[in-house]
């Protein structure tokens, strides 16, 4: 049998893990339970969530996906659309929208990687297939929005009148993904893909099966995303073809990257920060100054591009290197 | 079956289009194939390039076409400037890196716009080029007709430049091998930058003729861009032709998707065109590699 805390990947993994948990949880009390604050609250467990998942194809693996928002967009059509034409539960919708997401991450997954498509290629194909899906979406239902029925508390249709329950919801899911990362990280599958992430020629050599442990990352980051769409669609109450948003997925890559490839902590601090301080500048700025804070990624991304590839990650361990040094007296 | 006029129209609009996509690719492609540097802002030039048209054409009152005397020169210089300050740095860095510092460029200057002109499209309010040609059945827009017949000469012009002067054996030989390039003497550096300030000198002569017969909007950007990198795609680093080639056969796919199936299904057609030659050819159809 193996010990609860080896299955966590160490003891400061569980540690670290249950004071997110902790922190996490008593966050709407601190909110002072507002409706508004809770709502941008769950926006950031949900990005943080997606960045985390990218996390194990862009962060480890080193493919630049951009299709993040389509896949969750893809298991939230199918879980939100299921609810609202057909009354079923998301319990059950959520599930299937991580089927729906998986199964097309696979079919295009397959064809990609066999044929060998990397690098600015392989961005560019996950782009175009978000464009794709928002078209499919939009010739069967055109611009109309759909709307998630009424309910005051109702946990078999997930709807309520507050956005705790759902805010809980999505921070169990950030737990389960951070968990995930944890013991990937830690795991023949996570060498693996940090092998591939850092020289794909070189890790194939070795008798790595690059195609099939990619292709598994892949599917991964797919099925936590269709999950977590189910959530979402129920979060803002609407399922339309605007969901399929490229720049969404953009933001996501880019939160990963200013985060440090394959860091969690940079990447979890990143997605927080970033997105919180997206919040604070729309509220601050939005009506006059349009997508400041996309103005602002964007700088910082050329500065960590040049400057410091290791992004976040990179501070974080030169604050470590700077505690370790006076925590030993030096 | 359709309408034989029906389907020319279709085709001649397709190959129009395709025409002044080919321009629109035409810098990526040399930026990409000569200094192996993957830049995800072109698009993002025409779109700069659309605003400043505009800009010009309404400040002087004057037609957008004239404006290419000032905005041309301008972009050679930008392109000299974004060279040198964000993509010198990264040169020969891995390929996820170079991604992202030009991912950060795109989002700079997209939102740059959105900040400055907001959401909605600005237009110029007038072109000389606005009568339409009517042959028999078929008609065509002046603009149109203007924008692939500029865009034709200036592909040769271009293809030109690459085979005939010093400048453009230089520019190849660097393609070819960096390195021995370096030891015959060729000024890699010079190569590099002027490479890159002919390429985003062409986006704008794209975003004026763009503007004759469409609207500048902060979304010009992802479309423009996504574009080119489908033709270099297809068209693999086969030179001139190669992007010409791939810009027609996607102007003429795009041209009959919209018109026979729904003008929003535009992109499905271009980018699932995309993954197939991905899929398919991963070197291009034109590849000479």
């Amino acid at each position: 049998m193996i010990k609860p805390v080896a299955l966590l990947g160490g003891r400061s993994a569980l540690y670290s893990i249950i004071a997110i948990a902790i922190a996490l949880a008593l966050i709407p009390l601190v909110l002072g339970y507002n409706m508004y604050y809770v709502y941008l609250a769950a926006q950031v467990v949900l990005v943080t969530t997606m960045v985390l998942a990218w996390n194990i194809i862009g962060g480890y693996a080193g493919q630049l996906d951009l299709a993040s928002s389509g896949y969750m967009a893809l298991g939230g059509a199918v879980s939100g659309l299921l609810l609202a034409f057909y009354n079923v539960t998301p319990w059950l919708g959520m599930p299937l929208g991580a089927l729906t997401a998986a199964g097309l991450a696979f079919l295009i997954g397959y064809p990609t990687f066999r044929f060998g498509v990397k690098e600015v290629w392989y961005a560019l194909s996950t782009a175009a297939l978000v464009v794709i899906l928002q078209r499919v979406f939009w010739l069967i239902y055109g611009s109309t929005e759909i709307y998630m029925p009424v309910h005051r508390w109702s946990w078999y249709h997930l709807r309520f009148s507050r956005y705790e329950p759902l805010y809980y919801m999505l921070v169990v899911i950030l737990l389960v993904t951070l968990w995930l990362n944890i013991r990937i990280k830690n795991s023949k599958l996570g060498y693996y893909l940090t092998a591939i992430g850092e020289d794909e020629l070189a890790a194939e050599a070795l008798g790595i099966d690059t195609r099939r442990y990619k292709l598994y990352a892949l599917l991964i980051y797919a099925s936590i995303l269709g999950f977590v769409g189910g959530i979402y669609v129920n979060l803002t109450s609407i399922v339309s073809f605007r969901m399929f948003d490229l720049w969404l997925g953009i933001v996501v890559a880019v939160m990963g990257i200013i985060g440090g490839l394959g860091s969690i902590a940079g990447v979890f601090m990143a997605a927080v920060i970033l997105r919180t301080l997206e919040e604070y500048l729309r509220s601050m700025f939005g009506a006059t100054i349009p997508g400041i804070h996309l103005l602002i990624y964007g700088l910082l991304l050329i500065v960590v591009g040049v400057l410091k590839p290791e992004g976040f990650a990179g501070f974080l361990k030169y604050f470590r290197r700077r505690l370790a040094r006076g925590g030993s007296g030096g | 079956m359709i309408d034989p006029a029906y389907a020319t129209q279709i085709l001649i609009n397709g190959v129009l289009m395709g025409l002044l996509y080919s321009l629109v690719a035409l810098g990526l492609a040399l930026i990409f194939g000569v200094m192996d540097i993957i830049n995800f802002a072109h698009g993002d030039f025409v779109m700069l390039g659309a605003y400043l048209t505009f800009l010009i054409a309404t400040y002087f009152l004057i037609d957008p076409t004239v404006t290419i005397a000032l905005t041309v020169p301008l972009f050679f210089l930008l392109g000299i400037a974004v060279y040198k300050a964000i993509i010198k740095p990264v040169l020969g860095a891995e390929p996820l890196i170079q991604i992202a510092v030009t991912v950060g460029l795109l989002m700079f200057l997209r939102n740059l716009a959105l900040a400055i002109f907001h959401a909605e499209p600005r237009g110029v309010p007038y072109t000389v080029f606005s009568t339409p040609i009517t042959i028999g059945p078929i008609t065509i827009p002046l603009s149109r007709a203007v924008a692939g017949a500029v865009s034709l000469a200036v592909l040769y012009i271009v293809h030109l430049l690459l085979t005939r002067t010093r400048w453009g054996i230089a520019v190849r030989a660097t393609a070819d091998d960096r390195e021995a390039a370096a030891l015959m003497g060729i000024n890699v550096e010079r190569v590099y930058y002027t490479t890159f300030g002919l390429g985003t000198a062409l986006t704008a002569l794209a975003a004026a003729l763009i503007m004759t017969f469409s609207r500048a909007d902060p979304y010009l950007g992802l479309l423009y861009g996504l574009l080119s990198w489908v033709i270099v795609a297809m068209g693999g680093l086969g030179g001139v032709v190669g992007v010409l080639a791939s810009g027609l056969i996607l102007g003429i796919i795009e041209s009959f998707g919209m018109s026979l199936v729904s003008t929003g299904a535009r992109e499905l057609f271009l980018y699932v065109t995309f993954l197939v030659v991905l899929w398919v050819r991963p070197r291009g159809l034109f590849g000479r590699r």
